[in-house]
């Protein structure tokens, strides 16, 4: 997957967790979870979601390469680039 | 390979909400209900083609939609259902009514605080100070049992005014008597005087079909008059389940929501299961009037907290009922709800599962009678007289409850002593419900979303 597309599916999941999430004034390099008002149990359900969709095991202590939609991208280039 | 990776014991809110979450995320889940109809402690019958609900007064942390925090959208979105989409109708206003002063309060935290202003001036900084430490307070990160009771005389320092606020806190969620965990009195606090009541649209029968619904919609099975009667060990794993005819069913883990009582049975726990057992259990009468009955009896009070004493004794009765405290609930009184022929009348009181236990059968039904009509009568002594217009009139004692819910001797809020953390001796058995700690609709809920969580989907 391409940096876009990796992005595109993050802001996918995230919209299907929260019906009422905005993006038009995303930061991509700031925390998702401050400008979204996310919770722990969303950031697991982002987890769980890239575990149901592409059987990715994200570590607990690597939750935080999770942070913002920019870091999300850099972690998860690697790990995607054959998905 | 086990036959499913999680079964679920119980299919009431805990159990459901757990196993949607299970189910969502890919978990083979099976949902093991002993009755016909979901819900556990808050389901429907059919009596005489009347469909009557059985525990449901009024769910509490009442939160618009779009405030991502409150408790009950993070709910929402955990079992992916919309909040947006689930309707609900919010509660007029209720009331806690002392001999010497009452205080009522609704979904909006000002009223309570403008009902102290008016009753007791000298508390009102103080009680907004109480309102400052119950929002800071952590509720949920372990800590040592702290007495409630203590915390309020230390911040208000008014006594009739602690008791008040006690009493519809203690009544709907506390498992103690006489005093509750500061972490238990934070929550309800929160739930019941900052967010509210409210009902969803209809019944508890299309909230729980909602639930259902979407448990089966992730690919999650549910088996109804499946009682379990054998939590099967093996080594220091917990193996399987085994039902009441003999069928073995295996799985990678175990959630039970029956209760520390009913799971040290199942497994055979070496563990004092009196040490768990709840003091605190209640008598229900429903009555149906006609609903201008209803409206003309109480107008716009939702629920009616009353106490025919200045101080509040939440213990368990060494009568068959308590009647000089208690609730009245009135389901019609809600906004939005479009009247009906008949309206419910829900009254509560403590009462003693021991006497009711000891009763023959015979002598129980009459007991039964007896203390329906006293309990319907002291009602009528707080918001006027109402048995004669009663049409049709039903009640459920600790007995009924124990009988058809499981809950050790009728205790509906369960075991004074919380299994916080939701674990066992045994690595792949975990326990949610009442006795992890959450307590209400919406607690039980989260007791069955947060124990999947951190136990079974990380």
């Amino acid at each position: 997957m391409t940096r876009d597309e990796i992005k595109d599916v993050i802001l996918e999941i995230i919209e299907d967790i929260d019906e009422d999430a905005e993006f038009d004034n995303l930061d991509a390099d700031a925390p998702l979870r401050d400008q979204l008002d996310l919770d722990s149990m969303d950031f697991l359900d982002i987890v769980m979601e890239l575990r149901k969709r592409y059987q990715l095991q994200i570590p607990e202590d690597e939750y935080p390469e999770l942070a913002s939609l920019t870091s999300c991208v850099n972690y998860l280039e690697p790990k995607l680039k054959d998905a | 390979m086990a036959d499913y990776q999680l079964i679920i014991i119980g299919g009431g809110l805990s159990g459901i909400a757990a196993g949607i979450r299970s189910a969502r995320f890919g978990l083979k889940t099976l949902l093991l209900e002993q009755h016909t109809i979901p819900g556990g402690l808050n389901s429907y019958y059919y009596r005489q083609g009347q469909m009557l609900e059985t525990g449901l007064h009024a769910m509490t942390n009442y939160a618009q939609p779009g405030d991502k925090r409150a408790p009950l959208n993070r709910l929402f979105r955990q079992l992916k259902l919309s909040r947006k989409q689930f309707t609900t109708h919010e509660q007029y206003c209720s009331e806690i009514r002392f001999p010497d002063a009452s205080l009522r309060f609704s979904n909006q935290p000002l009223l309570l605080e403008e009902e102290i202003r008016t009753s007791f001036p000298a508390a009102v900084d103080r009680f907004s100070r109480l309102k400052e430490l119950v929002a800071a307070y952590d509720p949920f990160t372990p800590a040592p049992w702290r007495s409630a009771r203590n915390f309020l005389a230390e911040t208000l320092g008014e006594p009739l005014l602690e008791e008040m606020l006690l009493l519809p806190l203690m009544v709907y969620g506390n498992a103690e008597e006489h005093d509750m965990d500061l972490g238990q009195f934070v929550i309800m606090f929160r739930s019941i005087f900052m967010e509210g009541f409210f009902r969803p649209a209809g019944t508890i029968r299309e909230f729980l079909s909602l639930l259902t619904n979407q448990y089966r919609e992730f690919g999650g099975e549910l088996r109804y008059r499946a009682l379990v009667s054998e939590i099967v060990r093996s080594g220091d794993r917990i193996q399987g389940v085994r039902l009441a005819g003999g069928e073995l069913i295996s799985a990678d883990a175990v959630l039970s929501t029956v209760g520390m009582p009913g799971t040290i049975a199942l497994t055979g726990w070496d563990l004092p299961a009196k040490a768990y057992g709840g003091q605190m259990s209640f008598m229900e009468t429903v009555s149906l009037v006609p609903w201008e009955v209803a409206a003309a009896i109480e107008p716009r009070r939702t629920i009616l907290f009353y106490n025919t004493r200045p101080t509040l004794c939440y213990q368990r009765t060494d009568s068959f009922l308590d009647l000089s405290w208690g609730v009245i609930c009135f389901p019609s009184n809600f906004v939005g709800v479009e009247a009906e022929p008949y309206a419910q009348i829900r009254n509560t009181n403590a009462a003693n599962y021991a006497l009711w236990k000891a009763a023959a059968p015979e002598e129980y039904r009459e007991l039964k009678a007896a203390w329906t009509r006293a309990a319907v009568d002291n009602a009528g002594t707080v918001i006027g007289a109402y048995r004669q217009e009663v049409v049709y009139q039903d009640s459920f004692t600790p007995l009924t409850i124990e009988r058809y819910t499981r809950k050790a001797e009728g205790a509906i809020y369960g075991s004074p002593l919380k299994i916080k953390d939701g674990t066992t001796p045994w690595p792949n058995l975990f326990i949610a419900g009442t006795d992890q700690g959450y307590l209400g609709i919406v607690g039980a809920m989260l007791s069955g979303v947060t124990v999947v969580n951190q136990h079974l989907l990380q």
